[in-house]
């Protein structure tokens, strides 16, 4: 059993396109704001049991692809050097909002580091002040 | 949120009055009286304050009838909360350039 505290973080986004469009445009390293794109080096074979790699400002990334479930949903793995050679996972969900797509990414078991969190120590206190205003990007301690 | 606008924001909460404005308008949104009203200050430095909570994005005016009524805006603290972890920050940017591309294209789409 893994004992090591772990972080996890949420985030939402309201994309206007359908779910299909949005799936297909997360996998594509052409479309800016997808992982794949301005990579140094990349390698994505983007189905069950594919891996990626990818160079960016010399850090190395790789992953295993999961969970392929077109329009609704990405799984993958992740790991870096901010991952501590740890294996974190990566969970894509789209669904569809009228002409939208609620997309949701949740990154979890992060090794919660002191250099991960070295920003952290300044925003504490407004954290505390403002809770209910951060319910897009949530973070949770696990 | 680029370096200027995470000044605007760091600037406006740097300072207790305007934390407390913030905290005050989280119940609801109000009155320039009103929100005047608890702080033993001119009016004059309670205009100042807002102004500099407005240019950070933290609140906007809105008209009813004849009233304005200043509201609380959080997605500025979010977006500086997107930095206190380097993933935070990775995903919040990059989510941000996707949305971005789509709402670009969607803008495009609608004028042809």
């Amino acid at each position: 059993m893994n004992s090591k505290k772990t972080l996890e973080f949420k985030f939402e986004r309201t994309i206007p396109a359908p779910p299909a469009e949005v799936f297909d445009a997360w996998l594509n390293p052409k479309i800016p704001g997808n992982p794949w794109n301005m990579a140094e080096k990349l390698l994505l074979n983007p189905q069950v049991d594919g891996f990626f790699y990818w160079l960016i400002k010399g850090n190395s990334h790789y992953g295993r692809f999961t969970e392929m479930a077109r329009p609704g949903r990405i799984h993958h793995t992740w790991m870096s050097r901010s991952t501590l050679g740890e294996e974190t996972t990566v969970t894509l969900t789209f669904t569809e909002q009228g002409e939208d797509t609620l997309m949701t990414l949740v990154h979890s078991g992060i090794p919660d580091t002191e250099a991960g969190r070295g920003h952290e120590k300044g925003w504490n206190y407004f954290l505390d002040l403002f809770p209910k205003q951060f319910g897009h990007a949530s973070r949770r301690s696990l | 949120m680029n370096m200027e606008q995470l000044t605007d924001v760091l600037v406006a909460i740097s300072h207790p009055t305007r934390r407390a404005i913030i905290r005050q308008l989280t119940k609801g949104p109000a009155r320039f009286l009103d929100v005047a009203k608890p702080f033993d200050t001119a009016l004059n430095a309670v205009t100042k304050h807002l102004k500099l909570l407005e240019r950070a994005g933290l609140i906007e005016r809105r008209r009813q009838g004849r009233e304005v009524f200043i509201s609380f805006r959080g997605e500025p603290l979010r977006q500086v909360a997107g930095w206190v972890h380097e993933y935070e920050r990775f995903w919040n940017e990059r989510l941000d350039q996707f949305e971005l591309y789509f709402r670009n294209k969607r803008k495009k789409e609608k004028k042809y």
